[in-house]
């Protein structure tokens, strides 16, 4: 039979199989529809927990306090040192003179402190470096680094402001969050797993008939599986687009809301579906077709010995 | 036209259905296979159309031996023989018409010719007028005759029926053997698996008893002769 004419008659017969069992076939692609909305909804907190760990990240610094005998040549070449670090993402350097300024900005009500300033005659503050690095991890090495002869000795000490503790939180909350992110991911996806193997194995088994009706009038292997795979396809294909059209109506429709509730991490969570949507989906797509072809030809095999 | 010789078939684990069966159908005859339940009439038909394997023995239909007919062959053969069971197998889910024209379809069959044959067919059976209705919208009867236009379509040299009154009454079961012997009358070797009495004295044709998966008699212009 001409490959043409078997690939007419397959979808015909997919699309009979999909419109005369109506509620079968919205019923599975309901299920289909479902298992992807929970894994987009694991995809989305993950970005939600991501994004709350880089913004928070990035406000937290490391200052080195130089002595004040420490001319700006030094600081400086030592601003220059750190910047070589691939860790390091930026480096202020505030000069002795900023930081009086916004020592007697800040206490521009208290008039001891500032006489007590002006009795020294001098400025007592020496210049500091503020670094800020990519990963809180790199706190650790930076200091460390400056541990070297060429610098140790110009400097007074280094603080995390108060930031100390809040790092550490954050390393641990990061390596939960990411942990349990990994097992409702494991969980949700053997859960899809089953529903999916079930959903096909009784739309299957409701076809028995009509597939051992097919074998006794002479049709072949493939021409029996043919609807059964394209049927599969076509649900994984549907419920693929639903879910792009579900998540992009819901985001849009909740834009303001979830800028409002996530702050900054709101706009990162629409920007990543709509700069990934391409991957995020195909993989999707790509996985239910993989899952529903498999379960296909097991059920198929299983039930109907072909 | 089918030969069996000493075919025997075992069912897992120790259910001997046939045993040692040497049966030669010619071309064109009218066969009634008769027996009490269990004795093995259904095996014998499925043997045919290589539903089942033989355990033992050797079967061959025309020149073709189908004892270890390979997967592959086997729709090549199911579109030489004809098959009818007592239930009909009809799809639910497509109209008279379809079902007819499904057995084409499936063999790729073209569109020009699957639009001559079914019309054909369902005349022959008298179906011409109810030809877009759905199986449920039909007696059983018609159902069954609706199968037998569908074991016609592919112009089989043979026709297996399994029963096919079963499941009708008297006066269904009367037309649809009226169709058998019209069939045979084209020139299609037909075997005709039963029970009723009534029909197989009235056919007149060669009537064949298995017992025990035994042929017990096997007479030209035979009767029912189990109590
Ligand atoms: N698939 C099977 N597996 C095991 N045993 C089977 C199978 N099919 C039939 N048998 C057994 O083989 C024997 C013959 O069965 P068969 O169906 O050929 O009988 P039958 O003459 O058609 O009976 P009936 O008149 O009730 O339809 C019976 O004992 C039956 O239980
Ligand atoms: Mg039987």
């Amino acid at each position: 039979m001409s490959i043409t004419l078997s690939i007419a008659r397959m979808v015909k017969f997919t699309s009979q199989n999909v419109f005369r069992n109506f509620w079968l076939s919205f019923i599975t692609s309901t299920i289909f529809v479902l298992t992807l909305i929970t894994i987009n909804a694991v995809l989305f907190m993950n970005v939600v927990a991501d994004s709350v760990l880089e913004t928070v990240g990035q406000k937290v610094e490391v200052t080195f306090y130089f002595l004040p005998n420490a001319t700006e040549d030094i600081v400086a070449s030592a601003q220059g040192y750190l910047r070589g670090f691939s860790q390091v993402r930026d480096v202020q350097f505030v000069s002795k003179e900023d930081a009086l300024n916004s020592f007697t900005q800040r206490y521009q009500n208290d008039e001891v402190i500032l006489s007590s300033l002006s009795e020294l005659g001098e400025n007592p503050f020496g210049h500091s470096l503020v670094v800020s690095t990519y990963s809180t991890e790199d706190f650790g090495f930076i200091v460390d680094a400056m541990e070297t002869p060429e610098f140790s000795s110009y400097i007074k000490e280094h603080d995390f402001t108060d930031y100390q503790q809040v790092i550490e939180k954050i390393e641990l909350l990061n390596k939960r969050i990411r942990y349990a992110g990994f097992c409702f991911a494991a969980l949700f996806g053997l859960i899809a797993i089953m529903i999916i193997f079930n959903t096909i194995r009784v739309a299957i088994y409701v076809h028995r008939d009509e597939i051992a009706i097919m074998k006794l009038v002479g049709a072949n292997d493939w021409f029996i599986r043919g609807p059964f795979i394209l049927e599969a396809l076509l649900y994984s294909l549907l419920s693929t687009l639903a879910i792009v059209i579900i998540i992009f109506v819901a985001l849009g429709a909740s834009h303001v809301q979830m800028i409002g509730f996530f702050g900054d991490a709101g706009e990162q969570i629409i920007q990543y579906f709509k700069d990934n949507a391409i991957i995020i989906f195909g993989l999707e797509f790509a996985g239910l077709a993989m899952l529903s072809l498999l379960t296909t030809a097991f059920a198929m095999r299983k039930y109907l010995k072909i | 036209m089918i030969r069996f010789s000493n075919v025997s078939k075992f069912y897992e684990p120790s259910t001997h259905a046939l045993l040692h069966v040497n049966l030669h159908i010619k071309p064109g005859e009218f066969i009634s296979i008769v027996g009490q339940s269990g004795s093995g009439k259904t095996t014998l038909a499925k043997l045919l159309f290589a539903e089942e394997k033989p355990t033992k023995g050797k079967i061959v239909v025309g020149d073709w031996d189908i004892s270890n007919i390979s997967q592959s062959d086997i729709p090549g053969l199911r579109r030489q023989i004809g098959v009818v069971f007592q239930d009909f197998k009809l799809l639910s889910r497509k109209t008279v018409f379809e079902n007819v024209s499904f057995a084409l379809e499936v063999a790729g069959e073209e569109r020009k010719r699957i639009r001559e044959i079914v019309p054909q067919v369902l005349k022959i059976v008298g179906l011409s007028d109810k030809h877009s209705r759905y199986p449920r919208q039909l007696s059983g009867g018609e159902q069954q005759r609706v199968s037998i236009a569908r074991s016609l379509v592919h112009r089989p040299k043979i026709l297996v029926a399994d029963e096919p009154t079963g499941n009708l009454d008297t006066i269904h079961a009367y037309e649809i053997i009226q169709l058998l012997k019209k069939i045979n009358e084209y020139g299609t070797t037909v075997v005709l698996v039963t029970h009723d009495r009534d029909i197989v004295n009235a056919l007149k044709k060669r009537v064949v008893t298995i017992a025990e998966g035994k042929i017990v008699s096997d007479i030209e212009r035979g009767k029912y002769l189990l109590s």
